[in-house]
């Protein structure tokens, strides 16, 4: 009997509660909220100290209007990004070669007796020397000097709180494209290395803006492309002027495909933001920390470890099996030729409707894990389909050349004109981005469907600038 | 020679044209077959429980011409529905009304309790934009299983009111009666908080929001003259239609009421003024308003605003011994009390 009345007295209390809470109203839950925050905001302006005298110096609010203020800001901000680039292009010259001259010059040519006087077979001494050591000593001589002078000099700027003003400043254009203004930062690191870039968007914290900033960082002309674009602009477009206007107009060539990567940044964050990423979560809000000195060494070793040797490894990870795979191709044989040749045949009629050929499209599909090697595989892919093998250093060897007029002979046998030179720079920075950026990417995203988007969308887009270029061209 | 290419070249602008027309922003073909569902039988049963439901929570009178024309059938396909009801035992006729069984309320606020949910769920939870909510819920109440729905109420804490202040059904089928009375009645100088904001029709919804009204807001009532309602609300008149005000329910404040008048919007202030946090307007939700009460932004915090960004847009605020900046469009979702200057200094 007792237990039957407390249960009934049980009912009617949770019925009674039930309907109070139809009474207390619409925002039971942001006022619960809100009082959460006010109490713990009370705790704390009880228990914490502020100290007065650390409030902002008269220098930092010149220094802050100096960076934000309309006529200033934005021209501090040009000149500060071009010196970084300058310093990284320039500086990154000399110990490239230096590298680039112990590893390929010297090291290899020690490895391949040192594999003859071990009787390595053939195949063995070309996969393991050949294939997998060459990519490996490619990527780290090409990749590791501009990392490590961009990102240290990336991460100073960021300690000193100037990379937070560029966001602030920046914020505006981004915000009408569907994008946070940090996505200036993570940009400007793609134009070192797009799986920096990539890793560089967690400082963006609303979901949507970050999964934009991650697929168009691969607009960002990163480190391995730069390269390419300046080699193909001062053979092709640059030889269209005059001599002593040549460098000035490859230049402009070069910095026209970075405007336009940049262009196509904000057209595809804004398409984004519009359709595929319309009904994520989004918040705005971005802290302007207080001016402080760099600390140099701290800085050093922490953008050396979190970011060049990180994305160098991983980079070499996916770059020794890639070598592999360049070397068989151009070693393994089928009915009397080789399998790059087959592919090729098979690639080259949809190579050259837009505008490339076979070679260039099978260039970019084994040299996916770095952008670094897909002119040295297009060399020895050249040189082994034209049947010009004297300009070459063996089938399956990727190799570099020393002056332009060595690059023209191999590019002519070749069969290239200056539409495949345009396009070639218009592939460059519109196709997938490089497996060690999509790795990252899905690292990142924990999402195989944004994975995909990321490596399609610039792909299906790239073919489609080829494909208009080449029909107005041949009007 | 030059024909063909001419040729390709048209071939390709159609087909990029072709592309534009399929996966352009909202009207792009392809999303709209993405978004179209077919009326299935299955549509029409369940939306015309909702509309008995709904003239029976509003006191209203239930007929075949009502329910075509809230359903936008003919009257034949009506009467076919209604049979089609009648047989599966939802509803009955009493004289010439139509009424829900007892088979057919649970079956409705079932329903319901899922579109409620969902517009709870996307206005909370996503970026997706307000008046787009009662047609993806509209989508969505046919689709998810009353387990999902379950799960979805309990991820968000069983929340009782959808975004537009009507209550969401419990698991048991209970609702609240009907509180609240018209925007039009509320007399000269009477206070009142907005409790309900009908989502239907669509335009006309989108003219409320767009005049920045939502449940939770306090108003005061100025006068109701020349076939116009004008009213007070976050220290700005507004004046509507009849067939806008119509759409609003409210009722007398529980709240204080000075908080209706001389405050202004955070985004209004200048570089160099300094104000106290009112509160966050309730049309601020989700992340984003967790966001904003992360970094301090509560009722009684004191903040001063910094400068503006090169573009005029972020500006940045001293809020708590720290710079925030913050964008216009959330700036402009903050109620704040202007401070003078020097009796902030004295405090």
């Amino acid at each position: 009997m007792v237990e039957k009345r407390s249960d009934r007295e049980r009912e009617s209390i949770l019925s009674t509660a039930a309907s109070l809470r139809w009474e207390v109203g619409n925002d039971l839950q942001t006022s619960l909220m809100e009082s959460i925050y006010q109490n713990a905001s009370r705790i704390s302006d009880q228990v914490v100290i502020a100290d007065k005298s650390k409030a902002r110096l008269a220098w930092e609010h010149r220094l802050e209007w100096l960076l934000t203020s309309r006529w200033t800001g934005f021209p501090i901000m040009f000149l500060v990004l071009a010196m970084v680039f300058w310093l990284t292009i320039s500086g990154a010259n000399y110990p490239s070669q230096l590298l680039s001259g112990l590893l390929i010059e010297q090291l290899y040519p020690v490895l391949k007796t040192f594999g003859a006087d071990l009787h390595l077979p053939w195949w063995l001494s070309g996969l393991l020397i050949d294939g997998m050591y060459l990519a490996l000593a490619w990527v780290v001589s090409v990749m590791l000097p501009p990392m490590a002078i961009f990102f240290p000099l990336f991460t100073l700027l960021e300690d000193f709180g100037y990379l937070p003003r560029v966001a602030f400043n920046l914020d505006s254009l981004f915000q009408k494209a569907g994008a946070h203004g940090r996505q200036a930062l993570s940009m400007s690191m793609g134009f070192g290395c797009n799986a920096a870039g990539v890793i560089a968007t967690r400082i963006i914290d609303s979901p949507r803006e970050r999964l934009i900033a991650m697929i168009t960082n691969n607009f960002a002309l990163c480190n391995g492309r730069w390269p390419t674009q300046i080699l193909i602009a001062s053979l092709f477009v640059g030889a269209l002027a005059p001599a002593g206007l040549a460098s000035l107009v490859s230049a402009a060539a070069v910095v026209g495909i970075t405007l336009l990567g940049i262009f196509l940044t904000f057209a595809t964050s804004w398409w984004l933001s519009n359709t595929i990423l319309r009904g994520e979560a989004s918040t705005f809000s971005l802290e302007l920390p207080p001016y402080r000195p760099p600390r140099i060494l701290q800085t050093l070793y922490t953008s050396l470890i979190d970011r060049t040797v990180f994305v160098l490894w991983r980079a070499m990870v996916f770059a020794a099996p890639a070598g592999a795979v360049i070397w068989l191709v151009a070693n393994v044989h089928f009915g009397g030729s080789t399998l790059a040749e087959h592919l090729i045949d098979l690639l080259n009629p949809f190579g050259v409707l837009i505008g490339l050929n076979g070679v260039i499209l099978l260039a970019y599909v084994i040299a996916i894990p770095a952008n670094e090697i897909v002119i040295p595989t297009i060399l020895m892919l050249t040189v082994l389909s034209s049947g010009t093998p004297d300009l070459g250093h063996g089938a399956g060897v990727m190799f570099e050349l020393s002056n332009n007029a060595a690059y023209m002979a191999v590019f002519k046998a070749g069969g290239w004109t200056l539409l495949t030179a345009v396009n070639l720079m218009l592939f460059s920075l519109i196709h997938n981005p490089c497996s060690t950026t999509l790795y990252t990417i899905y690292k990142e995203s924990g999402s195989l469907k944004w994975t995909v988007v990321s490596a399609l969308l610039p792909l299906l887009m790239g073919f489609l600038a080829c494909y208009f270029v080449a029909t107005l061209w041949q009007l | 020679m030059v024909e063909e290419s001419l040729e390709k070249l048209l071939i390709a602008v159609v087909g990029l044209v072709m592309l534009w027309a399929l996966f352009r922003p909202v009207s792009g073909f392809f999303w709209r077959m993405l978004r179209a569902s077919r009326q299935s039988d299955r549509v029409l049963i369940e939306d015309g429980l909702k509309h008995l439901h709904d003239c029976e929570y509003k006191g209203l009178q239930c007929t075949i011409q009502s329910l075509a024309g809230a359903l936008s059938i003919n009257g034949e396909r009506a009467v076919r529905l209604v049979t089609r009801l009648e047989a599966l035992h939802l509803v009955r006729w009493d004289g010439n009304l139509l009424v829900l069984t007892t088979l057919g309320r649970s079956y409705a606020l079932r329903v319901i309790r899922i579109h409620r949910l969902w517009e709870r769920f996307l206005a909370d939870q996503t970026g997706i934009p307000e008046p787009e909510w009662h047609a993806a819920a509209e989508k969505q109440e046919h689709r998810l299983s009353e387990q999902e729905a379950n799960q979805l109420a309990s991820k968000m804490g069983h929340p009782r009111f959808d975004p537009h202040g009507d209550p969401i059904p419990t698991l048991s089928g209970e609702l609240p009666p009907m509180k609240g009375k018209p925007l039009s009645e509320l007399k000269t100088g009477e206070f009142a908080e907005i409790v309900h904001i009908e989502d239907e029709p669509e335009t006309v919804y989108a003219q409320l929001v767009a005049e920045g009204l939502y449940p939770g807001l306090l108003i005061q009532m100025l006068d109701q003259s020349n076939g116009k309602v004008r009213f007070a609300a976050q220290g700005e008149e507004i004046l509507l239609a009849p067939v806008l005000a119509a759409n609003i329910t409210v009722e007398p404040a529980k709240r204080l009421p000075e908080t209706v008048s001389g405050t202004s919007l955070l985004a209004d202030l200048q570089p160099g003024e300094t104000a106290e946090v009112v509160n966050i307007s309730r049309a601020c939700r989700g992340l984003q308003r967790q966001r904003l009460m992360d970094l301090g932004i509560i009722p009684g915090t004191v903040l001063q605003v910094g400068m503006r960004s090169a573009a005029g847009d972020p500006v940045a605020y001293h809020i708590r011994g720290a710079v925030i900046a913050l964008r216009r469009e959330h700036t402009k979702q903050i109620n704040v009390l202007r401070v003078e200057e020097n009796q902030h200094e004295s405090q």
